[in-house]
């Protein structure tokens, strides 16, 4: 169905972006900047008390008809969340505390004043009297038999023990190598610099309840928002603005925007809640947090046959809507046996309940983890059996000629040259001259390292994997609505929503590519339901696939709809007619679009009698097969560390890397530059701990480190290309892969920079303290 | 409130501040200039960087009420002037933006660079511009842009 | 993240300030650059009912150089050292710890006087200026005063500074030949320092002082490392790291293993880089 008698000039092309200028006058409109007359502020009094029995919940004196708690929110229905599954056990998190508090940060009650500092001032006074109960702090240690639990019923805290497995790890009990390790990739916030915010009204003139979010997904916040406020979905509007980043933790639907939307229909006035930094770290979607321990099984030869072992995946008090926490921990069981030809898989997973922040999906998904333990333990194993970490991988990684491969995990790896990446790393970082410099050591004491791993990402996945999931949404397709305007100009509206990844952009190009014309021609619109087709909005690297699937469907749909008039306006027969350069061509004879668009809308006289007026085309797209198609990398780091003090500096980073065909390559060296950044970011710096007692101690960016230009390096990027044959144009979402594989890539180099001592690094993020205490606990040293 | 005086994009205002509003939210909130962001309120991610009286603050962390007699200079206040159109232009040709959120605090940092370092390396660039935040370049793009901008203004100069 | 409601005064001299500062009910604070304050009123971690603004007072922009010594005034800017706008006593030292602290930004308005007057366990300044053995004038009710530095930080956010007194300036003494080196361990940059060390000697002037800062308490100095590098051009690594660490039993006697090394590490590379330069 691709046009290919366009001139091709524009998939492929590095466009500038259309959406920049408005940022860089400092003319954009986020959630913050939204002006509705009349509105008002919202704080939330939040929970202070990790884990209590609520007795009482204390108005201040003369504010109690400025402060809500759950009784004055109405009849709110809570929203069954994670998978349909008979063993997941599902848990209302309402939108105040009802009659317990589960994690310090939880929202308590609203406060409305005219300013927000104002509301902060009520929200200090709200007194929330609770009754002290057992916290639960550690994943393990919650789901042995007898301890507190979060809910009353429940036997341990486990949402959910499920175990993935296939071949038979029985069969490998034999095996001459068997080496067992414990991995853990601590939690972390997931830190767009927009933090979320809702602002809420009632509509009169529409009669409806409009909600602006800085959210991922629009239409399944109204789908969310309506069903729990019992509204009739036409009666609910939400619009996303321009959204700051979101990387996951902008696509659940939270207990503030609920309380906000409810609000907005009693207090009656606009209200808006900006969430504040703090509100962000302790009580905003957090994200990783999982604990391996498991045994690899080998042979001598370091051929890999089996992993058997256990994953928890802390998943803080509440599952989010939709998918809940478990998908967390299937995806990284499922993604543990990596891109190696590993046959034997037995995974059990625990996740669990802890009174901690509510876990939800980050850049990259579970896969960090995963990536974090299986590529450690790769080069673990080398260790062990004193071969070299890349001739490891040699052996085992899946080959281009097996394509497509099956791995255990259930994953169906499509396209690609995992070895040639490799080795294109390998050549990169010019592996020799690190061994040399090694051999010659560091005059300032500190030691050189270098790491490799590989990762795979999925996306474009739909209706098969998400039913496999049984997730309660199956993000099976997109729309697009194309229409051409009577000048020839295009308005596409999205179901998606561009928050950074340049989809203003990529989409127009996709449609340029279709119906022939600039794409400065082309503008995308996104994000308010009321003026976009369904969509499910933009995560999971599906946007590409899906939503470019869809404007491509659309405008070749429409592009046929040109030739015919076209042609018919030529007086040519319209096999004989090619679209191209604003133009519909018939030998030398052409007419321009804009013509064609004038008939198509305002002159239907001029059409032929077997076309429909109207320029204006909907479609929906999904790929055939909707398993999903593997974006893959290697990436490679050498880093010098400190010794005494564990301070580490990267010094080197190399990526190789196959997305399929790139629409946009300066696009996508953005998306792999900031995604590596952020990997960075879980590898060294970022980490969102909680005391014994439950207290959360990165309040601030005083305490939560966030990586800036100093920690980041120079990133040198090496393409391959292996189409997708599943997709339109060959492409693969990749918004997600850069973040996989940093956290194993460094660790791995820190690992060979004390290899002769056999320092461990076996947890995230590897700040000065763990690198140091790594190090002295190798060398016996007091720690 | 303080009656306080002050100039803001070259306009001479007087109004009633409330001594605990940050020249942030009353940039924001009381003059509606949105292009200053806020991303943390504890001077610590630099998206609401402005100048005041020719020196980048940021402007969470700054009293309006002390702002009195002074000048500040918001993002709007930057449009079609230079040199900031040319480090605009290397922003948008060098991808150094992505969401958004953090470029008018980068901008308003990247001259403030430009201005006391003409020449400045990648580890000068890197170095200053420790505590701007952006969460999805992974600062690549601005450093370019930072670098080839400092060279265009450079050679109009000589 | 929005302050509590304070009152806001804007004084026209010293005298005034200590008055306002006197009177004022409830608690009342000086505010210069306010990078550090404003920070924990809008957390809300520090509640305020009265800020004066003492960042105009003239006599606390005072630059003076006497030759034998420079006064820097408290409200001298962390930039204004970074960029040598003062006459400075210290041969590059303190425009290089400006250089650190915190983020350009930060330090156009950071002063140096409030960073002392904060006395946060991890700044920078109060390790800079004990090591220089800078002097302190505090103005207050009863007149004004000269303290030590090294006695005028006491502890975590604890100055000997008494209600209404406010730090007026430092006066730092120039010295002959003189030499130093710093070393700092934060976990990323513009972090506060984990340990953070400043390493001053001079010819013939007495001791070599090595002052420390990043421990949870307040900067001090290390007198045996100064004693044990005094007159002794090359240092034996063993006998220094044991002179450090008898210094961190006494200092430092809550600190763990890592924080040992990174103090070790601090001193020991301030040391090295005051002895190449």
């Amino acid at each position: 169905m691709n046009s290919h008698d366009g001139p091709g000039r524009w998939i492929g092309a590095s466009l500038l972006r259309k959406e920049d200028r408005r940022h860089l006058l400092g003319a954009s409109t986020f959630v913050a900047d939204v002006r509705i007359p009349g509105m008002q502020d919202i704080a939330f009094a939040r929970s202070q008390l990790a884990h209590a029995r609520v007795v009482s919940i204390e108005k201040p004196q003369g504010f109690e008809n400025k402060v809500y708690t759950l009784a004055d929110l109405g009849e709110i229905r809570c929203l069954d969340a994670g998978p349909e599954l008979a063993t997941f056990r599902t848990v209302p998190y309402p939108p105040l505390a009802g009659d317990r508090v589960r994690f310090v940060g939880q929202t308590v009650a609203a406060c409305i004043a005219p300013t927000r500092a104002e509301a902060e001032d009520i929200a200090q006074e709200v007194l929330l009297t609770g009754e002290n109960l057992p916290v639960v702090i550690d994943a393990v240690e919650a789901i042995k038999p007898g301890g507190a639990t979060l809910f009353d019923g429940w036997q341990d805290n486990a949402f959910i023990h499920a175990t993935i497995a296939d071949g038979d790890i029985a069969s490998v009990a034999n095996a001459p190598i068997q080496m067992r390790r414990q991995f853990k990739m601590n939690r972390q916030a997931t830190a767009p610099l927009e933090t979320r915010g809702v602002v809420a009204y009632w509509d009169e003139r529409l009669d409806e309840l409009v909600v602006y979010s800085s959210t991922q997904g629009p239409h399944l916040m109204r789908f969310g928002i309506a069903q729990t406020l019992g509204l009739p979905e036409h009666k609910v509007r939400v619009i996303a603005p321009d959204v700051g980043g979101g990387f996951g933790g902008k696509n659940r639907l939270m207990p503030e925007e609920i309380a906000v939307a409810a609000i907005a229909m009693k207090c009656g006035h606009p209200v808006r809640w900006i969430e504040d930094r703090r509100e962000h770290l302790i009580a905003s979607v957090h994200a990783r947090d999982h604990y391996y321990d498991f045994t690899l099984y080998a042979e001598n030869t370091g051929r890999v046959l089996g992993l058997k072992g256990e994953l928890f995946v802390d998943a803080g008090a509440y599952s989010l809507w939709p998918s809940g926490p478990y998908m967390e921990s299937s995806m990284a069981a499922r993604n543990l046996p990596g891109p190696y030809r590993i046959e034997h898989l037995h995974v059990e997973t625990h996740t669990v309940a802890t009174n901690k922040t509510p876990l939800g999906p980050y850049r990259g998904v579970a896969r960090p983890g995963a990536c974090f333990a299986i590529e450690r333990a790769m080069d673990e194993l080398a260790h062990e059996l004193g071969m070299d970490p890349v001739e490891l991988r040699r052996i085992n990684l899946v080959r281009a000629t097996d394509m497509p491969y099956h791995t255990i995990g259930g994953l169906i790896l499509d396209t690609g040259d995992y070895p040639g990446a490799l080795e294109a790393v390998v050549d990169m970082v010019d592996l020799p001259a690190i061994r040399a410099r090694q051999k010659q050591g560091e005059s300032d004491g500190r030691r050189i390292g270098v790491g490799f791993a590989v990762y795979t990402e999925q996306s474009g996945h739909g209706t098969i994997e998400w039913t496999k999931r049984k997730s309660r949404v199956v993000p099976g397709y997109e729309s697009a609505t194309v229409r051409m305007l009577p000048d020839g100009t295009v308005h596409i509206m999205v179901g998606i929503l561009n928050h950074g990844q340049g989809l203003e952009t990529s989409l127009a190009q996709v449609a340029a590519h279709e119906l022939g014309i600039d794409p400065s021609q082309i503008s995308i619109r996104h994000g308010d339901t009321n003026a976009t087709p369904f969509g499910f909005g933009t995560f999971a690297s599906r946007s590409i696939v899906f939503s470019g699937g869809a404007v491509a469907r659309a405008s070749s749909i429409l592009a046929d709809k040109l030739r015919k008039i076209g042609a018919h306006l030529l007086q040519s027969p319209v096999e004989s007619v090619t679209l191209r350069d604003g133009a519909v061509h018939a030998g030398a004879a052409s007419i321009p679009i804009s013509e064609i668009a004038r008939a198509g809308n305002i002159r239907p006289e001029m059409l032929p009698t077997d076309v429909a007026p109207g320029l204006e085309i909907t479609a929906t797209y999904e790929p055939p097969d909707s398993g999903g198609v593997f974006s893959y990398g290697v990436h490679a780091a050498v880093v010098a560390a400190d010794p005494d003090t564990g301070v580490v500096e990267i010094l080197q980073y190399a990526v190789a890397e196959d997305c399929g065909t790139m629409i946009n390559p300066m696009i996508v060296d953005g998306q792999i530059i900031g995604g590596i950044a952020q990997g960075i970011g879980t590898a060294l710096y970022e980490e969102s701990p909680y005391d014994p007692s439950g207290e959360p101690l990165a309040t601030t960016f005083g305490d939560y480190m966030m990586p800036c230009a100093p920690e980041i390096p120079r990133i040198d990027i090496r393409h391959f290309v292996s189409p997708a044959h599943n997709t339109l144009h060959g492409v693969k979402g990749m918004g997600e892969g850069g973040a996989i594989a940093p956290p194993a890539t460094i660790a791995n180099a820190l690992s060979d920079a004390f290899r002769d001592i056999g320092a461990k690094f076996a947890e995230t993020p590897m700040t000065p303290r763990r690198v140091s205490e790594a190090v002295a606990r190798a060398r016996g040293d007091a720690v | 409130m303080t009656v306080t005086h002050l100039t803001i994009n070259g306009e001479t205002i007087s109004q009633d501040i409330n001594p605990r509003e940050s020249l942030a939210d009353f940039l924001r909130e009381r003059r509606n200039l949105t292009g200053t962001h806020l991303g943390c309120e504890h001077g610590a991610c630099g998206a609401c960087t402005v100048s005041l009286d020719g020196m980048v603050v940021r402007s969470c962390v700054v009293l309006a009420v002390m702002c009195e007699g002074r000048k500040i200079e918001t993002i709007e206040g930057t449009r079609k002037s230079e040199p900031m159109d040319v480090i605009r232009r290397h922003f948008h040709e060098k991808h150094a933006l992505q969401c958004g959120f953090c470029t008018p605090g980068m901008l308003m940092m990247a001259r403030d660079i430009i201005a006391r370092y003409p020449e400045p390396s990648d580890s000068v660039i890197r170095s200053q511009l420790s505590g701007q935040i952006c969460r999805c370049t992974g600062y690549a793009g601005i450093i370019a842009a930072i670098e080839s901008a400092a060279r265009e203004i450079r050679d109009a100069v000589e | 993240m929005k302050s509590a409601a304070f009152q806001y005064s804007r004084p026209e001299t010293v005298a005034e300030a200590v008055a306002l500062l006197t009177a004022a009910e409830g608690s009342a604070m000086p505010i210069s650059g306010g990078q550090s304050l404003l920070i924990l009123m809008a957390l809300r971690m520090t509640m305020i009912d009265r800020l004066v603004d003492i960042s105009r007072l003239p006599e606390l922009r005072e630059l003076r150089d006497d030759r034998s010594d420079v006064f820097i005034g408290a409200s001298t800017t962390h930039a204004m050292i970074e960029d040598g706008k003062i006459p400075d006593p210290s041969t590059g030292l303190m425009s290089r710890v400006a250089s650190r602290i915190a983020y350009r930004a930060i330090r156009n308005l950071g002063t140096i006087g409030g960073s002392m007057a904060l006395a946060d366990p991890s700044a920078d300044w109060p390790a800079c200026l004990i090591a220089l053995d800078a002097e302190v004038s505090i103005a207050g009710p009863d007149g004004q005063r000269w303290e030590k530095a090294e006695d005028f930080v006491s502890g975590a956010y604890e100055t000997i500074l008494l209600p209404g007194e406010i730090v007026l300036g430092f006066r730092i003494a120039r010295r002959q030949s003189m030499r130093w080196g710093t070393a700092k361990v934060s976990r990323k940059s513009g972090a506060f320092a984990d340990s953070m060390a400043v390493f001053v000697e001079a010819a013939g002037d007495g001791l070599p002082r090595a002052a420390l800062t990043g421990t949870t308490s307040h900067a001090r100095i290390l007198p045996r490392v100064g004693k044990y590098a005094q007159n002794r051009s090359i240092l034996d690594p063993g006998d220094l790291r044991a002179a450090i660490l008898d210094d961190l039993a006494e200092i430092v006697p809550d600190a763990d293993a890592y924080q040992l090394r990174c103090h070790v590490a601090t001193v020991s590379r301030a040391i090295t880089d005051a002895r190449a330069s």
